[in-house]
C-alpha cells in the first residue's frame, strides 16, 4: 500500500474507528440497563460484553490502519444516483405508512431507480413500475392470500 | 433389506398418475416461491394448508415435499443472477455465483447448482430411506454443549470469507454479532439493544439483512460509480453449459457438500446455513486455485448448493422418525400431517407405511422432475441479464422490497432494509467483506443460546464442554482448523529459507 | 355513520358499500388480524375462522391480515390504535399474549380491547424421558423441593405458558419458584429433542407436542395441568395426584376498543353462531383443537382474571419487576 496519502491519517478510516467505538459504548450502555439475570449459568450480559470488547479492540485496529494509510484507494463518486434510490425507498415507506398503497409505492421506487441508472424517460418508467406493482399485488392477494399494504387502487381490485 | 422392499412399494404409490401430478404441482410452486426473496417454502405450505384440507392426504403431503425441494432449487437462481439470496441458506451461493454470472458464466453456475442439488437430493434421500433410524439416535444425543462446539467449528470457517484484511473481516463479523444481540434474549425474555422499539423485539431478520447488504447495497454502489465504469453485462461468454473442466471441478464439491449437509440437517438444531459455510471454506482450502475465490470459483457454487439441498433432506429425518420439526418448513409439514390426524413418529412407519414410503419415493421423483425442469430454464434465466441495466436494477429493488414486506408489512422493516443497503454500500466502498456480517447474525445468537443452556444445565461447570465426547471432538477440530493454516504457512516459509 | 370515524382511505370507498350490505345480513365484511407470522397457531386459528365463516355463509367476505412480532405486542398496538370503533374487525390472541405484554412492558394492554370469546384451550403436559427414575408427579415434586437447581425443565420461550406452568409446579411442590432451572428453547422441536436425548430432567409443553412420543413409549407422562382426568389423554392430571396446579393455553378473539354495546352484541352473536356451525366443529376436529367456547361477560371476567393471575406469577418468578 504505497498510496500517496500514507503520510497523513485517513479521515474516513478514523471515522470508521470512531463509529465502532461508539457502537461498543452503545452496547455497554444497553447492557447496564438489563434488569434480570439468569438464575443458573451465564447471564444475558456476557455476550454483549464480549461483542463490545471486540468492537473496542477492532476500533483500535481500524484506527491504526487509518494512520498507516492501509485503506484502499477510493474513486470519486456521484451522489445524485444514491440520493435518487434512497429517495425512492423513502417515498415508498411514506406511501405505505400513509396508506397510499403498495402499487403506487412500487411505481415510484421503480422509476426513481431507473432514473438513478441514467434513464431519462421518467413517464415510461412510471408506467412500467405501475404494471409491475399491479401484477405483484394481484399474484399475492389472489393466489397466495397475503395482504400487501393497501391503498385506494388496491381496494378497487 | 427391508427398506428396499418398502421403497419398491413406495414407488408404486408414487408413480400413480395423481401423485405424479401432485409432485409436479409441488415442484413448480416450490421453484416459483424459491425464486421470490422473502417468500420461502414454509410460507407457501402455510398458505396452502387450508386449500389442501379436502384433498387426499398422500397426495398433498407429496405436494408439500415437492414445494420444499423446489424451494431449495429455486433459491439459488436469484442468488446467482441478481445477487439477491432468496433465503439465508443460499447466501453463500451468491458469493461466487453472482461473480460468475457477471463474468458471463451464469449458465455454468446455474447448471452446477441444479445438478449439484440433484446429486445431493438423491444421495440424501437415499440416506433418509436407509439410515434414518440410526441417524436419529445420534441426532437426539446432541446436547447444547455439542451445538456450541459445532458453532465454534462454523466460526472458524468464516475466515474463508474475509478477503485480504483480517482486521476488516473481523470488523464485519463483529457488526454481525452486534446485530445478533438485537431483540428479546431467549433465555431471560428481556429485550436487548431494542431501545423501546417494539419492531426490534424479534431481532433482525436474516433475509432483510442479506437482501439489504447484497442487493440494495450493490445497486447503490453500481449507481454511484456509473460515471467511472460502465458495467456491461454479457449474459453468456464462452459456453452456456458446463465445460469438461467445470464438471471436473464440480463433482467432488457436490459430494463433499452432501456429506456436510445431510447429517447437519438431520440434527434438531443444525440448520441449513452452517453446512453451506463449512462447504464453502472447505472448497476454498482444497481448491487448486484458491485465488479464484471471490472472483467466481465454480467450486464455491457447487459445494454450498449441494449442502443446502442435502440438509433439506436431512431435516426430514427427525420429522418422519420422531415427529420433530426442526425448520419452519418442517413445522408446516407437520401441521400438514396433523390435519389428517396423522402423527409423524415411530408409529407412523408401522401404521401407514404406504404413506411414508410413498413420500420418500416421490422425493426421488421430485428430484428428477426438478432437474428436468431447471436445466432447460438455465438458458432462459441468463437472458434476464440482458435486460437494460436501469430496468434490471429497478426490478431488483422492487423484488427486494416486496420480499421484505410480503411476510411482514411493516415500515420499520423497510427502514432496516434501506439502512442495511446504505451499510452495504459503505462496506463496498471501504472494502469491508459483506458475508461475515450475515454469518455473525446467524451464528452469534445460536452459539450464545446453546452455551448458556449448557452451562445452566451443568450448573455453571464449564467442564461440560470437554466431558461430552461429541463436543470435545468438535472443539479439537475447530482448534486444528484455526491453527493449521498458520502452521502450514510457517512450514512453507521454513522450507523456503532452507532451500 | 360511526363506522367511518377511522380511515380517510378506508372510509370513502368502502363505507357506502358497507352501509348498504349490513342491512341485509348480520355481517358482510370482517377483517381478522393474526398478530403473528403466517403459519403459526394464531394465524391458523384466524384462517380456520375465515374458512368456517365463509363456507357457512355467516359472513360473506373475510380477510386475514398478519402483523407479526414480539408475541403479539406489535399486532395489538396496531389493532387498538388503527381499528378503534370499527365493528367489523377481530383479532385472534391467546394466553401467550397476556405474558408477552407484561414482559415486554407494552404500553398497550388487554384492558383496552373489547373481549368477544374464548374459542380453544389446550392443557399443558409434564413429561420425563422413558428411562427416567421419576415415575409420577409426587416424585418430581419431591425432587424439585429437594433441590430446584438439579431439576432442569425444557420448554418454550421465557415468560411463556410453559415457563409459568413450571414455576407454578415448583410453588405447589413447596419449592422457591424463583430458583427453578428452566431452560427455554426456540421452537417445539428443539425442546423435544433435548427431552428425548435425556439432556434435561423434565419437559413441559402442550399435550399435542408430546402425544406421539408418549404413545410410542419414548416419553412418560407425569401429569396434565387440567382440573381432572381428560377423556382423550391416557394419564392422570396433576390435581388428581395432589399437586394444586391448573393452567390452560387458550386462544380467543377480541374486538377493537370504542364499540357501542349493540355493536359488541352483534359481533359476539356472529362468533357465537360460528362456534355452533358444522364447518367450525369439523375444523376443530381436524386440527385437534379442544373446543373451549366461552363468550360474553363470562369471558370478559375470565380474561381479566387471567391477567391478574399471570402478573402475580411472573412477578413471583422475577420475570416482571413490579
Amino acid at each position: 500500500m504505497e498510496s500517496p496519502s500514507s503520510r497523513r491519517p485517513d479521515v474516513a478510516g478514523l471515522a470508521i474507528a470512531f463509529i465502532l467505538l461508539a457502537l461498543a459504548g452503545l452496547i455497554w450502555w444497553d447492557l447496564s440497563r438489563l434488569q434480570l439475570n439468569a438464575v443458573y449459568g451465564v447471564g444475558p450480559k456476557a455476550m454483549p460484553m464480549v461483542v463490545a470488547a471486540g468492537l473496542g479492540i477492532l476500533a483500535i485496529g481500524n484506527a491504526i490502519a487509518a494512520f498507516r494509510g492501509d485503506l484502499p484507494e477510493r474513486e470519486s463518486l456521484q451522489w445524485q444516483p444514491i440520493i435518487l434510490i434512497i429517495g425512492g425507498l423513502a417515498v415508498m415507506m411514506g406511501f405505505i405508512h400513509f396508506g397510499v398503497g403498495f402499487i403506487l409505492a412500487t411505481t415510484v421506487l421503480f422509476a426513481a431507480t431507473a432514473a438513478a441508472f441514467g434513464r431519462r424517460a421518467f413517464l415510461v418508467d412510471l408506467a412500467i413500475g405501475f404494471v409491475l406493482g399491479l401484477i405483484i399485488y394481484v399474484v399475492f392477494s389472489k393466489l397466495l392470500a397475503l395482504s400487501l399494504p393497501m391503498g385506494p387502487i388496491e381496494r378497487l381490485l | 433389506m427391508d427398506a428396499f422392499v418398502s421403497l419398491a412399494h413406495g414407488l408404486t404409490v408414487a408413480i400413480q398418475p395423481m401423485n405424479l401430478l401432485f409432485a409436479l404441482i409441488g415442484v413448480l410452486l416450490g421453484t416459483a416461491v424459491g425464486v421470490l426473496p422473502g417468500i420461502g417454502p414454509a410460507l407457501t405450505v402455510a398458505l396452502l394448508l387450508p386449500i389442501t384440507f379436502k384433498l387426499d392426504p398422500g397426495g398433498s403431503i407429496i405436494m408439500f415435499a415437492g414445494i420444499y425441494y423446489g424451494g431449495m432449487y429455486g433459491g439459488s437462481t436469484t442468488s446467482i443472477l441478481i445477487n439477491t439470496p432468496g433465503e439465508s441458506a443460499s447466501m453463500v451461493t451468491a458469493l461466487e455465483g453472482n461473480k460468475m454470472a457477471k463474468a458471463g458464466r451464469g449458465g455454468p453456475a446455474l447448471a452446477t447448482a441444479a445438478i449439484g442439488s440433484f446429486v445431493a437430493g438423491v444421495i440424501a434421500t437415499a440416506g433418509l430411506a436407509f439410515l434414518a433410524p440410526y441417524l436419529v439416535d445420534v441426532a437426539v444425543q446432541f446436547g447444547p454443549e455439542d451445538y456450541f462446539a459445532l458453532m465454534c467449528v462454523a466460526f472458524v470457517t468464516v475466515s474463508a470469507t474475509f478477503g485480504d484484511s483480517p482486521v476488516r473481516g473481523l470488523t464485519s463479523l463483529f457488526i454481525g454479532l452486534l446485530l445478533g444481540l438485537v431483540g428479546i434474549d431467549i433465555l431471560t425474555g428481556q429485550a436487548r439493544m431494542s431501545f423501546g422499539v417494539p419492531d426490534l423485539l424479534d431481532g433482525v431478520e436474516v433475509t432483510t439483512l442479506a437482501v439489504g447488504l447484497f442487493a440494495v447495497g450493490e445497486a447503490l454502489y453500481v449507481a454511484s460509480r456509473r460515471h467511472l465504469v460502465e458495467e456491461k453485462l454479457e449474459p453468456v461468454r464462452g459456453s452456456l453449459w458446463m465445460t469438461k473442466e467445470d464438471w471436473k471441478r464440480s463433482w467432488k464439491p457436490w459430494l463433499r457438500g452432501t456429506a456436510f449437509g445431510f447429517p447437519i440437517g438431520a440434527l434438531p438444531a443444525g440448520g441449513a446455513e452452517i453446512p453451506t459455510f463449512l462447504s464453502y471454506s472447505t472448497e476454498k482450502r482444497l481448491a487448486k486455485h484458491p485465488e479464484e475465490f471471490g472472483h467466481g470459483a465454480i467450486e464455491g457454487v457447487a459445494g454450498p448448493e449441494a449442502a443446502n439441498n442435502a440438509s433439506a433432506a436431512g431435516t426430514l429425518v427427525p420429522l418422519l422418525t420422531l415427529g420433530l420439526p426442526t425448520s419452519a418448513t418442517a413445522a408446516m409439514m407437520l401441521a400438514g400431517f396433523q390435519q389428517y390426524g396423522l402423527n409423524p413418529g415411530p408409529l407412523l412407519f408401522a401404521e401407514r407405511p404406504e404413506l411414508v414410503w410413498g413420500l420418500i419415493a416421490s422425493l426421488f421423483i421430485a428430484n428428477v422432475m426438478l432437474l428436468v425442469l431447471n436445466l432447460p430454464l438455465v438458458g432462459l434465466w441468463v437472458r434476464l441479464l440482458a435486460i437494460p441495466q436501469p430496468w434490471l436494477y429497478a426490478g431488483i429493488l422492487v423484488f427486494a422490497t416486496m420480499g421484505t414486506i410480503a411476510a411482514n408489512p411493516s415500515v420499520v422493516e423497510l427502514m432496516m432494509l434501506t439502512l442495511f443497503g446504505i451499510m452495504g454500500f459503505l462496506m463496498r466502498r471501504f472494502d469491508f467483506p459483506i458475508a461475515p456480517v450475515v454469518v455473525g447474525l446467524i451464528l452469534g445468537p445460536v452459539a450464545e443460546g446453546q452455551l448458556r443452556r449448557a452451562l445452566s444445565i451443568s450448573l455453571n461447570d464449564p467442564m461440560v464442554l470437554l466431558q461430552s465426547p461429541i463436543s470435545a471432538t468438535l472443539l479439537v477440530i475447530a482448534l486444528i482448523a484455526l491453527i493449521l493454516p498458520f502452521v502450514l504457512k510457517g512450514m512453507s516459509r521454513f522450507k523456503a529459507t532452507e532451500d | 355513520m360511526t363506522r367511518i370515524t377511522k380511515g380517510l382511505w378506508r372510509g370513502a370507498l368502502t363505507a357506502a358499500a358497507l352501509t348498504l350490505a349490513t342491512s341485509a345480513m348480520a355481517q358482510s365484511d370482517l377483517k381478522i388480524m393474526a398478530p403473528a407470522a403466517p403459519g403459526g397457531g394464531w394465524d391458523q386459528t384466524a384462517r380456520s375462522m375465515q374458512q368456517a365463516f365463509t363456507q357457512s355463509g355467516l359472513v360473506k367476505n373475510v380477510q386475514v391480515t398478519n402483523v407479526p412480532g414480539a408475541g403479539g405486542s406489535i399486532g395489538i398496538a396496531q389493532f387498538v390504535n388503527g381499528a378503534k370503533g370499527d365493528p367489523n374487525q377481530l383479532m385472534v390472541m391467546g394466553y401467550v399474549m397476556v405474558g408477552a405484554l407484561l414482559t415486554n412492558n407494552s404500553p398497550v394492554t388487554l384492558a383496552q380491547v373489547t373481549p368477544i370469546a374464548r374459542i380453544t384451550a389446550e392443557y399443558e403436559a409434564i413429561v420425563v424421558p422413558a428411562n427416567s427414575p421419576i415415575k409420577d408427579a409426587k416424585e418430581l415434586a419431591a425432587a424439585v423441593k429437594a433441590d430446584p437447581a438439579k431439576v432442569t425443565w425444557a420448554g418454550g420461550s421465557a415468560g411463556g405458558v410453559d415457563h409459568i406452568a413450571a414455576a407454578l409446579f415448583a410453588k405447589a411442590a413447596g419449592a422457591d419458584p424463583t430458583k427453578i432451572n428452566y431452560i427455554p428453547f426456540s421452537g417445539g422441536g428443539e425442546a423435544l429433542a433435548a427431552i428425548l436425548g435425556g439432556k434435561v430432567t423434565a419437559g413441559i409443553s402442550g399435550y399435542g407436542e408430546f402425544e406421539s412420543q408418549i404413545k410410542a413409549g419414548k416419553l412418560r407422562l407425569i401429569g396434565m395441568t387440567s382440573p381432572g382426568k381428560l377423556p382423550n389423554v391416557d394419564g392422570p392430571s396433576l390435581k388428581d395426584q395432589g399437586i394444586d396446579l391448573e393452567i390452560a393455553n387458550w386462544r380467543a378473539v377480541v374486538a377493537p376498543p370504542g364499540l357501542s354495546p349493540e355493536q359488541t352484541k352483534t359481533l359476539t352473536e356472529t362468533v357465537d353462531k360460528l362456534a355452533k356451525t358444522k364447518e367450525w366443529q369439523e375444523l376443530l376436529k381436524a386440527k385437534g383443537w379442544d373446543d373451549a367456547y366461552m363468550s360474553g361477560p363470562a369471558f370478559a371476567k375470565y380474561l381479566s382474571d387471567e391477567q391478574a393471575k399471570t402478573k402475580e406469577v411472573l412477578t413471583s418468578v422475577g420475570l416482571v419487576k413490579s
